[in-house]
Formats: C-alpha cells, sequence, structure tokens
C-alpha cells in the first residue's frame, strides 16, 4: 500500500501537466550570447505533437547548464562568469541542446541613446502620430515620427530649448521625466512608471550626462520574433513570444520588453504588452512585434478542438497539395468540386469574359472525354478575348488614359502598343522592360506615355512598387513605415531611379518627348543629401556613367532572380481566378501583411519563372486545379474561411464583363469612345472614357494605379439601375431575343429553358420549370411573361455574379 | 468589440493598427436578419454604455462653392485694406450691429440673426485637390489612403431613413473626394445625375421604366423572386447578402410616394421657387439662375429622409477677372442660399438641419495683375447656419487684409469634430480601412464649444 502509493505519488509529480508525449521540442532561440552584465535573455520551448500542433512548455520544462555561467529563472538567462557551456532543456522524453555563451559578465555597458533610450520612447508610445511624433509636434515638444530620426531627437530632447527638458544637476527632476510619470500634468498621461525597467534606463542615462552615441556605435540590423509560426490545438491555450535584437557586432539583445506587439485578428488569438498570446478562438492571426525601425511577425493558427480528419486526396496537383496542406493545418476540410456546367461558365467568365453559347453549353455537356475541362481550358486561352481582357488588366495598372495632356491621338498609340505587345505573345517582363526606360516622343515610342501619366519621380517610384512589386512604400515617403520594412531611405533610394526624366516639347504640340537627362538627383529631406539609386528590398546600384538609371532598374526588376516581381505576378494572376489574393489586396504586401500560403505563393512565383511570365500556361494551370474548381458552397469547417482557397468564391462580375454579357445575352451593341460600335467593353481604351453603366459598376478610371479603382462591390446605384435603366429593360426589347427564340421554338417553356441557357448556363431545375409554367400561364400574353423573366434573369445574382 | 484604447497611448495611435475583419465579416452575416451596418454600430453604441443623447443636426446640407470662394468678397469684406486688397465691392450692414457682409451678400445680410460665419477657416493646402481632400474627409490628404467623405462616414455610421439614401450629391459629385474614400463604395454618394434647374428634370432609374406599371412591376418582382431562390439557398458570400440589401432598398424607394417625390420640384409653388430665385428674376440674373433650384430639392431631400446632401454650386476659381466672374453668381447664391435658410426656418427644420458652406480655400488677399484673386488656406470663411450651431454668431476672424487667423483659428480638424458630433457621430472612433487597419473618424479634432448653440 504505502509502496503503491509513493509510487503514485512520483507518477503525479513525474507526469507533465497534461496531453500526450511530444514528438520533439524546440528551443527558441537556437543560442544564447550574453554580452555584458545587464543583458539578458527569454526562452520559449516550444513541444510539438503528432497531429502537428504546438504547445508552450517552457515552465514545465527542466533547463540544466553543464557549466555555471549563466543563472536561469523563468525561462531567462542572465550572465554569471564568461564562458562557454551547453544548455540542456528537457521536456518529457524530449531533451535539446543548445550552446550559451557569456562574455564580459561584469562588464556594465554605457547606455546607448539610439539603442536604449529610443527603445524606452519608442515604447511608452511618445514618438507616435498621435503624441510628438506628429508633424508639428505635440504642446511644442516634437519628436521623429516613429522614431525615424534619432540624431534629431537627441537634439530636440537635449539641446532644443537648453534647460528646459532635462535637469543634468537633478536627473530625477527634470520636465523629460516629470511629464512621462504624471508628475505634472501631462496630455499623454502618465507613460513610464516610476518603479519601472523604463525609469531606470531613463534616470540611468541622466546620471551619465545624457551622453549621445559615439560615432562607431552598434546599429540595429533586425530582429527576430520566436517561435515563427505556433498551431494551438485549441483555444484557450497561451504561448510566450521572445523578440531578439540583432547589431552590427554580431551581437544580439532580448528587446521583448520594449517591443510593441500587435495582432491583426483578436477572434483568433490575442497578444498582451508582454508578448503572452492567447488563443481566442478558431482561426488565424499574424502577431507583430515593432521594435525599432523594425517589424516582424509570428503566423498563428487556432483550430476548433473538434476532431479532425485529414483530406486525403490522390489526385491533388502541386497546388491543390499546397492549399491542403494549409488547410489541414487549420483543420478545414475544402469544399467538394463543382459540376461541369458550373465550371463552364466560371471558365468563360475568367478566361475571356463571356458566358458559353447555348452551342457551346450543349457541346461541353455532350463531350464525355475525361480531359474535357482541360480541352476547354486551351481553347479558352488561346481565343483573342483572353488577350484583350489582360491588356485591359495591364493598362489598368499603367494607368492608361487620358490625362496630364495626354492625346488622343498619344492615347490610341499608347493602347495599340501594349495591345501589340500582347496579342504577339509577349510577356510582361519583356513588356515591362520596354516600358520603364522608355525614351522618345510620345507618338513615336508610346510607352514613353507612362513618364506623362505621372510625372514626379516620387509617384513613379511608388507606382512602380505597388504595381510591378506588390508594395506600398507611399508611408516611407515621410517616416519609416511602422509595419513594414520600408524606410525613408528605401523610399528616396527607390525615387531616385525616376529622378532623371527629362521631358521637352516635340513638334507637334500634342506630343511630349522624355529623354534621359544624365544629371540631376533627389535629396533626402532629412539629411538634405542626394540619395544614390538603391533597388527596393536591395542594394545600391551600381551604375556605370553614361547609363539610363531606368535601364538600371528595369534589368532589375524583371530578373527572375527578383522573388517580389514573380511573386507579384503570380499573385495577380491567382486573384484574377479567384477574386482575392494571397496576399490580399494584391498590391499590397507588407510585413505587417503576409501572405495566407507562403508556399503556394512561392510555387507560383516559381512557375511565373518557369513559364517565363506567360499569363496563359499559368492561368491554364491553376484553372486545372481542383482549387479553382471547388463549389462557393461552403461545409461546416469552412464557413468562416475566406482566405485560404477552401472553396470558391461567388465575385460579382467586373463592370466590363457584366455589360459585354449583358450585351451577348441580349442580343445588342454599345458605343464606346474609341472603339468601333458593337465593341467590347473590355477593349475601351481610355480610363476616361464615361459610360454610365461602367462607372456605375465600379470601372476602373485608371486615376491610380491601386487595384483599388476597380470596384466590385454592389451599390444602391447598381440596383436601381439593373431595375429601371435602359441596360436590361431597354436591351430586352431592342434585342428582340424572346420574339426570335419565341418564333423559333413555339413552347415558351422551351424558350425559358433557352433563356436559362443564356444567362446562367444551366437549365431550370424541375420545381422551377414547374413554377415557370404556372407563371407563363397567369401572364396573358407569353411573350410579356417571357420578357419579364429574361428581365429577371439579369437582375439576379446568380447572373451578376461569376459563381 | 469596440473596445477604445486609452487616449494618447501607443494603442490609441489609428497608424495601422489592426482590428479583426471578422468583426466586420460578422455585420455581413447579421445583416442577413436585415440589420443594417449601422444598426450594428448603434446596438455597438447602445452596449458600450454610453449614453447618447439626441444629435442636434438630423440632417446636413452641404454647399460646396467649388474652386476657392473669396471670402474677402463675401463674409468677411475688409473696406479699410488698401484699394487692391478690399477690391471693388462695398460692404453692406447686416441684421447684426457692426457686422458687413460684401453687397453682392445683401439678402444673406438680412437672414445673418440666423447664421454662424467662421471667418477663422484655416488649413495649408494650396492646391484644388488637396484643399478638398481636407476639407472633406477632415484629413489632410495623405499618399497612402483616400478618407472617406463627411456624406460617405455620415451614410455609413447612420444607415439608411425613411427608404431615402443616406447620402446624396446635387447634381453630381462635384469633388473626388466627396466620395467613400477607402470605405466600400455602397457607402458612396447617390447622385442626382441631371441638374434639378433644368426642364423636365428628373432622375435616372428612379422611375419605372416607360411601359412598365406598377402591377407589372410586381410581376417582375416575383419573377425575380423565382430565379433568385435556388442560387440564394446555397451561398452566403458577403456581397451577394449587400447585393440583396440594396434590391430590397431599391424596391422600397420606388414604391415610397415621399420617396419619389422627394426628387421632383413638380408639387413646389410659385411662391416657393420665387423664394429660391428660380422664378422671378429680371435683368441678367433671370437667365443665371440655373443652379437655384439645387437649393429647393435639397430641402425636398432632407425632408424625406436623406442625412447628407451635398449640393455644389458655381465655379469660383477666379484666378484672373475676379469680379466679372463673381458678379455673375454670387448674386444668385445669395438668394438661392438666403431662400433656403428662410424656407428651413419657416418649416421648423432649421432646428434640426445643418446647412453648411465651404469651399476647398478662400482667394489671396490681394488682387493680382490679371485682376483675379489666386487660391488662399491661410484663412477664409464658412457658413454655418442650424442643426445645433449658435445663431447670429461670428467665430474667429482674421486679420485686417484677410490674410492670416488673427483669432480663434478653425482647424479642419476641429471643424471636421464638431460637424460630426452635431450629428451624433463619434469622431474618435475608428473605421477600417484596406489592410484591417482602423483610422479615426477624425484624428486630433476636438470639438469647438463656442459654435454650439
Amino acid at each position: 500500500m504505502f509502496a503503491f502509493q509513493t509510487l503514485l505519488c512520483s507518477l503525479l509529480t513525474m507526469l507533465p501537466p497534461s496531453g500526450p508525449e511530444p514528438v520533439k521540442i524546440e528551443v527558441f532561440p537556437t543560442q544564447v550570447s550574453l554580452t555584458h552584465a545587464r543583458d539578458r535573455q527569454g526562452l520559449v520551448v516550444q513541444a510539438i505533437f503528432a497531429d502537428g500542433s504546438g504547445l508552450d512548455v517552457t515552465d514545465a520544462s527542466n533547463f540544466n547548464l553543464d557549466r555555471p555561467i549563466a543563472s536561469i529563472k523563468n525561462g531567462f538567462l542572465a550572465p554569471l562568469a564568461d564562458g562557454k557551456a551547453n544548455l540542456s532543456v528537457i521536456y518529457r522524453s524530449r531533451a535539446v541542446k543548445i550552446p550559451v555563451q557569456v562574455s564580459d559578465a561584469q562588464k556594465v555597458l554605457p547606455l546607448s541613446f539610439r539603442n536604449d533610450v529610443m527603445a524606452v520612447i519608442s515604447r511608452a508610445g511618445c514618438n507616435t502620430g498621435k503624441c510628438h511624433g506628429a508633424a508639428s509636434g505635440k504642446d511644442g515638444f516634437r519628436l521623429s515620427l516613429f522614431g525615424y530620426d534619432p540624431e534629431g531627437d537627441y537634439f530636440r530632447i537635449t539641446r532644443e530649448m537648453g534647460g528646459r527638458r532635462l535637469n543634468l544637476a537633478s536627473p530625477e527632476n527634470c520636465l523629460l521625466l516629470n511629464k512621462a510619470t504624471g508628475r505634472v500634468p501631462h496630455t499623454g498621461g502618465i507613460r513610464v512608471e516610476p518603479d519601472s525597467e523604463s525609469y531606470k534606463i531613463l534616470t540611468t542615462w541622466l546620471d551619465q550626462s545624457a551622453p549621445t552615441d559615439p560615432a562607431e556605435s552598434r546599429v540595429l540590423v533586425g530582429i527576430d520574433v520566436y517561435p515563427k509560426e505556433a498551431v494551438f490545438a485549441k483555444p484557450g491555450l497561451k504561448h510566450r513570444l521572445v523578440v531578439r535584437a540583432r547589431y552590427s557586432d554580431g551581437t544580439d539583445l532580448d528587446v521583448t520588453r520594449f517591443s510593441v506587439f500587435v495582432g491583426n485578428n483578436e477572434s483568433a488569438a490575442k497578444v498582451g504588452e508582454s508578448g503572452l498570446l492567447t488563443a481566442t478562438g478558431p482561426g488565424e492571426a499574424f502577431i507583430m512585434a515593432r521594435f525599432d525601425k523594425f517589424t516582424e511577425g509570428s503566423a498563428i493558427i487556432v483550430r476548433s478542438g473538434k476532431p479532425f480528419e485529414k483530406s486525403v486526396d490522390p489526385k491533388a496537383g502541386e497546388i491543390d497539395n499546397l492549399v491542403l496542406a494549409k488547410l489541414d493545418k487549420l483543420h478545414i476540410r475544402p469544399s467538394g468540386l463543382c459540376d461541369d456546367e458550373t465550371f463552364l461558365r466560371r471558365a468563360y467568365i475568367d478566361l475571356i469574359g463571356l458566358l458559353p453559347s447555348e452551342t457551346e453549353y450543349d457541346s461541353f455537356m455532350a463531350d464525355q472525354s475525361d480531359d474535357k475541362r482541360e480541352k476547354l481550358v486551351d481553347k479558352l486561352i488561346s481565343r483573342p478575348d483572353f488577350g484583350d481582357l489582360w491588356a485591359m488588366k495591364w493598362a489598368e495598372l499603367f494607368q492608361i488614359r487620358t490625362t496630364n495632356g495626354i492625346s488622343d491621338k498619344a492615347l490610341k498609340s499608347y493602347d495599340g502598343w501594349l495591345r501589340s505587345r500582347i496579342s504577339k505573345g509577349e510577356s510582361i517582363d519583356s513588356i515591362v522592360r520596354e516600358l520603364i526606360p522608355a525614351v522618345g516622343g510620345s507618338f513615336d515610342n508610346p510607352p514613353v506615355n507612362y513618364f506623362q501619366t505621372e510625372t514626379s519621380p516620387q509617384i513613379l517610384a511608388e507606382n512602380v512598387a505597388q504595381v510591378f512589386l506588390g508594395t506600398r512604400i507611399q508611408c516611407a515617403q515621410c517616416h519609416n513605415h511602422p509595419f513594414d520594412r520600408w524606410t525613408m531611405d528605401d523610399y528616396y533610394g527607390f525615387a531616385a531611379f525616376f529622378s532623371r526624366v527629362g521631358y521637352k516639347g516635340a513638334m507637334d504640340p500634342r506630343e511630349l518627348t522624355i529623354f534621359n537627362t544624365s544629371e540631376g538627383g533627389i535629396s533626402h529631406p532629412v539629411t538634405s543629401k542626394s540619395v544614390k539609386p538603391k533597388f527596393l528590398g536591395g542594394d545600391e546600384a551600381k551604375i556605370p556613367p553614361g547609363t539610363d538609371y531606368r535601364n538600371v532598374l528595369s534589368t532589375w526588376l524583371t530578373t527572375p532572380d527578383n522573388p517580389a516581381f514573380a511573386r507579384n505576378f503570380g499573385n495577380i494572376v491567382w486573384a484574377h481566378f479567384f477574386g482575392i489574393g494571397i496576399v490580399e489586396p494584391v498590391d499590397d504586401s507588407r510585413v505587417s501583411n503576409p501572405p495566407s500560403n507562403p508556399q503556394l505563393l512561392d510555387l507560383l512565383a516559381r512557375k511565373a519563372v518557369e513559364y517565363r511570365f506567360d499569363v496563359k500556361r499559368l492561368a491554364r494551370e491553376i484553372c486545372l486545379s481542383k482549387t479553382y474548381q471547388r463549389q462557393t458552397s461552403r461545409n461546416e469547417t469552412n464557413l468562416l474561411d475566406n482566405r485560404n482557397f477552401s472553396r470558391q468564391t461567388a465575385r460579382r462580375m467586373r463592370a466590363e464583363i457584366l455589360l459585354d454579357c449583358i450585351n451577348q445575352v441580349t442580343g445588342t451593341t454599345d458605343s464606346y469612345r474609341g472603339l468601333p460600335e458593337g465593341g467590347r467593353a473590355i477593349r475601351i481604351p481610355d480610363g476616361a472614357a464615361q459610360n454610365y453603366f461602367l462607372s456605375t459598376f465600379g470601372r476602373s478610371e485608371r486615376e491610380t494605379a491601386c487595384t483599388c479603382n476597380v470596384k466590385n462591390s454592389p451599390t444602391l446605384s447598381q440596383a436601381l439601375h439593373l431595375l429601371n435603366g435602359e441596360t436590361t429593360g431597354g436591351k430586352i426589347s431592342s434585342g428582340t431575343v424572346v420574339p426570335k427564340l419565341v418564333q423559333q421554338l413555339g413552347d415558351p417553356n422551351a424558350v425559358s429553358t433557352a433563356l436559362y441557357l443564356r444567362c446562367l448556363g444551366r437549365r431550370p431545375s424541375r420545381s422551377e420549370s414547374e413554377k415557370i409554367k404556372a407563371a407563363l400561364a397567369q401572364s396573358g400574353d407569353p411573350q410579356i411573361g417571357l420578357e419579364d423573366l429574361f428581365w429577371a434573369l439579369l437582375n439576379t445574382n446568380e447572373f451578376l455574379f461569376n459563381r | 468589440m469596440n473596445r477604445k484604447p486609452e487616449v494618447g497611448t501607443w494603442h490609441a495611435d489609428p497608424a495601422h493598427f489592426k482590428r479583426s475583419r471578422r468583426d466586420f465579416l460578422r455585420v455581413g452575416a447579421i445583416s442577413g436578419l436585415g440589420l443594417t451596418l449601422s444598426d450594428m454600430l448603434r446596438i455597438e453604441a447602445a452596449q458600450s454604455g454610453r449614453p447618447r443623447s439626441e444629435p442636434k443636426a438630423k440632417s446636413v446640407i452641404h454647399i460646396y462653392l467649388q474652386g476657392g470662394f473669396p471670402h474677402m468678397d463675401s463674409f468677411d469684406p475688409k473696406p479699410d485694406a488698401p484699394e487692391e486688397y478690399r477690391g471693388i465691392l462695398k460692404p453692406v450692414q447686416t441684421r447684426l450691429p457692426g457686422l458687413f457682409f460684401s453687397e453682392h451678400m445683401s439678402r444673406m445680410a438680412q437672414v445673418a440673426d440666423k447664421l454662424t460665419i467662421v471667418r477663422s477657416m484655416t488649413h495649408t493646402e494650396v492646391d484644388h485637390s488637396r484643399g478638398e481632400h481636407s476639407m472633406f474627409t477632415g484629413y489632410r490628404p495623405s499618399p497612402a489612403l483616400v478618407y472617406p467623405s463627411m456624406g460617405s462616414v455620415t451614410a455609413q455610421q447612420l444607415g439608411v431613413r425613411a427608404a431615402m439614401p443616406p447620402y446624396i450629391v446635387v447634381p453630381t459629385a462635384g469633388s473626388q473626394f466627396l466620395g467613400s474614400g477607402y470605405l466600400s463604395n455602397q457607402f458612396g454618394p447617390f447622385a442626382l445625375g441631371t441638374d434639378p434647374g433644368r426642364p423636365n428634370f428628373s432622375v435616372r432609374d428612379l422611375s419605372l421604366p416607360r411601359g412598365i406599371d406598377d402591377s407589372r412591376f410586381e410581376r417582375r418582382k416575383s419573377w425575380k423572386g423565382l430565379v433568385d431562390d435556388h442560387f440564394a439557398k446555397t451561398q452566403s458570400e458577403d456581397d451577394l447578402v449587400s447585393m440583396d440589401s440594396f434590391y430590397r432598398r431599391a424596391y422600397e424607394m420606388l414604391s415610397s410616394e415621399s420617396v419619389r417625390n422627394a426628387f421632383s420640384l413638380k408639387s413646389e409653388s410659385e411662391e416657393m421657387r420665387k423664394l429660391y430665385g428660380m422664378s422671378g428674376l429680371t435683368g441678367p440674373l433671370a437667365f443665371r439662375n440655373g443652379g437655384a433650384a439645387r437649393f429647393l430639392i435639397a430641402r425636398r431631400l432632407i425632408e424625406a429622409g436623406a442625412r447628407f446632401v451635398s449640393v455644389t454650386f458655381g465655379a469660383w476659381d477666379t484666378h484672373a477677372f475676379h469680379y466679372r466672374g463673381i458678379e455673375t453668381q454670387m448674386p444668385i447664391l445669395d438668394i438661392a442660399l438666403a431662400g433656403l435658410i428662410t424656407d428651413l426656418d419657416r418649416r421648423g427644420l432649421l432646428e434640426s438641419t445643418l446647412v453648411l458652406v465651404n469651399s476647398e480655400f478662400g482667394r489671396t488677399p490681394k488682387v493680382n495683375s490679371g485682376g483675379g484673386r489666386d487660391h488662399w488656406p491661410r484663412v477664409f470663411s464658412i457658413m454655418m447656419a442650424g442643426g445645433g450651431v449658435k445663431r447670429g454668431l461670428v467665430h474667429g476672424s482674421s486679420d485686417s487684409l484677410a490674410a492670416e487667423p488673427s483669432a480663434s483659428p478653425l482647424s479642419v480638424e476641429d471643424y471636421a469634430h464638431t460637424i460630426y458630433h452635431l450629428m451624433g457621430i463619434d469622431a474618435s472612433k475608428d473605421l477600417m480601412s484596406p489592410g484591417n487597419r482602423p483610422q479615426q473618424i477624425v484624428m486630433n479634432g476636438k470639438i469647438v464649444k463656442q459654435l454650439l448653440a
């Protein structure tokens, strides 16, 4: 009995909190180096289980150092003596060893303004846009926004209004501390608690006479957040995050307590100020940590906790496997595949922007071969309408419109140039290589119109970054981007590529000549120094004298080694077929807006390079994936999923396509400026061309390069126009489709079926047929009844949306 | 879900904080139950426990004087300034002792006791579109984001009333920044599309097409119901739900007598037309009164339930021949605007309707060599009346040349914050911009109490 109790007791103490044995444990960071007396490093231990979920087991783990060079308390290492040692981390049956190095264990480093004091200021929120970081400061005190100008901040704190803000004779009694601690009235309230580490850092720095940093002081080069990802088995679990800063001298520092944490989805995971995560509900969240000018994130997945079986699909392709891998992590089952009629209509709209005709419907449905979907896709991508559709999409991004003095003549040649390149089968990289370095007259060399549409180097740089690299650098014009990697140096370095675009008139007053000025540059607004061209996210460009900056830029942009260009291209093509990008919005890729499936995006980028940026081949591959062919309806596991392609999305047809389809089914045409009568709306050359239907349904006027100019969301005016406007009722009467069908088919019920096929790409269901029959019988004149049915078909979501 | 961060904290900084998109999706799901976003927000406000007092301005008529309105030649004359500054117009005494308007504003002078004139509006944007963005959104223009206009924020926050579109522009949006900005275009303005001053004026798509009577339309609606059913059963996409809700709203509008009448001037009497300057004028003015009808229809629209009506009037960008340019427009503005104020007041609507007259900026204090005045944002005048602002008030002042504010400068942020306050909208609340970045409706603004009645 006694023995049993002992056994039970020892079992109880040995037993870990709960749950199964992990398949492995991971310790972050994977090595520790402590380089001065005040240095500390937090550790986080994550157990990984067979189902792929992780658990923070830091508190339940045992830590053993083989030499006593550091102390360990609550998962924190602090230096005791110089030397090297191994730290064993043990959790249940699993163990991991990491190296620990301690140097200068007794040395107390002087505080650095740049690295220590600024960290306190940032963490306390003093330099945000709402407080002293505002352009004009706050209550007479200004700091640079998010600390983009440390030298200026040092000046303003220590020298501006000498003697007011600091009191070196009595450091604890200065305005800076009195305000921060709320000892004197402070609009911003109490920002620093008197007994906090932040307070100690400030007072120590003041005790040391508020020194500036020595010229050679170390510079922060980046931060890392650990763990980079975590999958929670169910809501309610907690996990700690550790943030480590890396410096130019090779040292690092645990900056968790000075980092600002932000999550993007509190219904999945919340993060506390100390970096402690809590899983709140099933879903995904991205948790960002910001320290100084760097932001890094950790991808969090929270499962529902309900039983789940992995999807097994032996026929899944490369794309599908990556999508399914993500869905498995999330415990989401994808929707089933759509039927042939749905696929037919979907592929027609997405690939050529039209609906299948009744004959096309019949032949596709009659085809019994296994590869009929493949044959259909091949047929559609070889139609010229496919090229027209993509010409429209690129024209939006190039902002092809009569603006800023671009004449109709120049516009016509600009539009014609893009179309001819696409119809010749040139891909976007070669088009960009012609566009970006373009020089000459706007009639002779149409792509120079790009430099007439926008003329400032800053806006050109912003547009090129947004359109071809999928990233928005606008914020960095005025301050370092707080949630992305872009700094003002990056911004002006990139803008410098466009600082030598020269403009002069030509013989024809409607024409403009663009040339390379071979001199001049752009200066940094903080330092006022001239900025050398620097690739975005890359190095300073090495430009041989006499070379046009833009030549160098276009080569760098489109080289297969530039992952951002290929990813952006892949994402744009993907988003066309799903209504949502892997990065969404497609032109807003940031550290804080990561791709929903990075592996999938990388695959598309690889394929893009492999296919030499040929839209056709990539589109073909996407359309033949099971992922593209899924139904729009949901199951109970993917009800809330909008980002992971577990189903197709019902997408309202964009304005041009919708109008083309209405013209197609009603047998009518429209006239548009710059096109012959009967031309398709997707071919309208000028973004500024006016058309009530198109602007009401959100056609892009191409005023900016943002993809957000295409608006597909419903509005009241759209509903009113479809109900009462000439585009439905008027076209139904003028197109005389109903009388023709009546004449041809005789039986009103056969006509109604034909109308269904025309508009919805399917036959009415049995119950619909019965109702239609009854309604037609009631309506007296069958033609009026049928026209009303036609009207209803144009007014139904099933028509307006691609599903 | 709208936990408000402590003022002044990092977390309160709108620079790119994120909240769950799912919160917003939930609204989409709930709208299937017939709740609009604004219902949601009201419920939310109610739940947050903050008592919401009845707003003073139940509707806003915003009159946008496009191009830059000369403050010194209208609401802020400087008769004592040197000639090249004061211009050629004479001041006229208003009903308020010591207060003078320019002679082109003589009818307005007669209703000055009902107005609040702000003579110290100020910002720093000299470019038209940048000035418009500032005045209509309450934000300085940002390279990263276009902010929603006050009308769109109103539509998004307060929603539909009496089946009327909440935000209407007359006749069309006079500025790109009268749009929905980063908000969904479903909160964009509903445009009349045609000038109400035209003979046979009617609004596009607002009446049943020729040959379709009510009973035929009813049959069409039931056909639509028949066709809709199949697809609707299997789908729950947000955009589908909102398309359906717009169809429902369109049905409501089309079936409402009062909505249809609101968009027509037919029932207005000759006397009323005279009051607004639409008829009864003699001389050149009789041919230049096309814009007057916009003021009258604006009153009809808010009367029927619209919350925010933006009227664009005139072309004030008089870089040359300034006085010739304004003499063709300001007298009719004077009549129509005074008519609107008088009419609203007689109907008892002025108490609950905020009339707001502004422009992207004023004009240069000194007449240029071409006899024009150029752009001037440093100080200019705006006018307000009714809707909870004081009657007969002059707020702030400009210096002796109408060049700089000399007392109580009114910033764009404070101006916008105060207007929202009058409408019962908490301007410190966050809206969601793309990329899940919450943005305060107005950043750093405060209520200007001196303006409030």
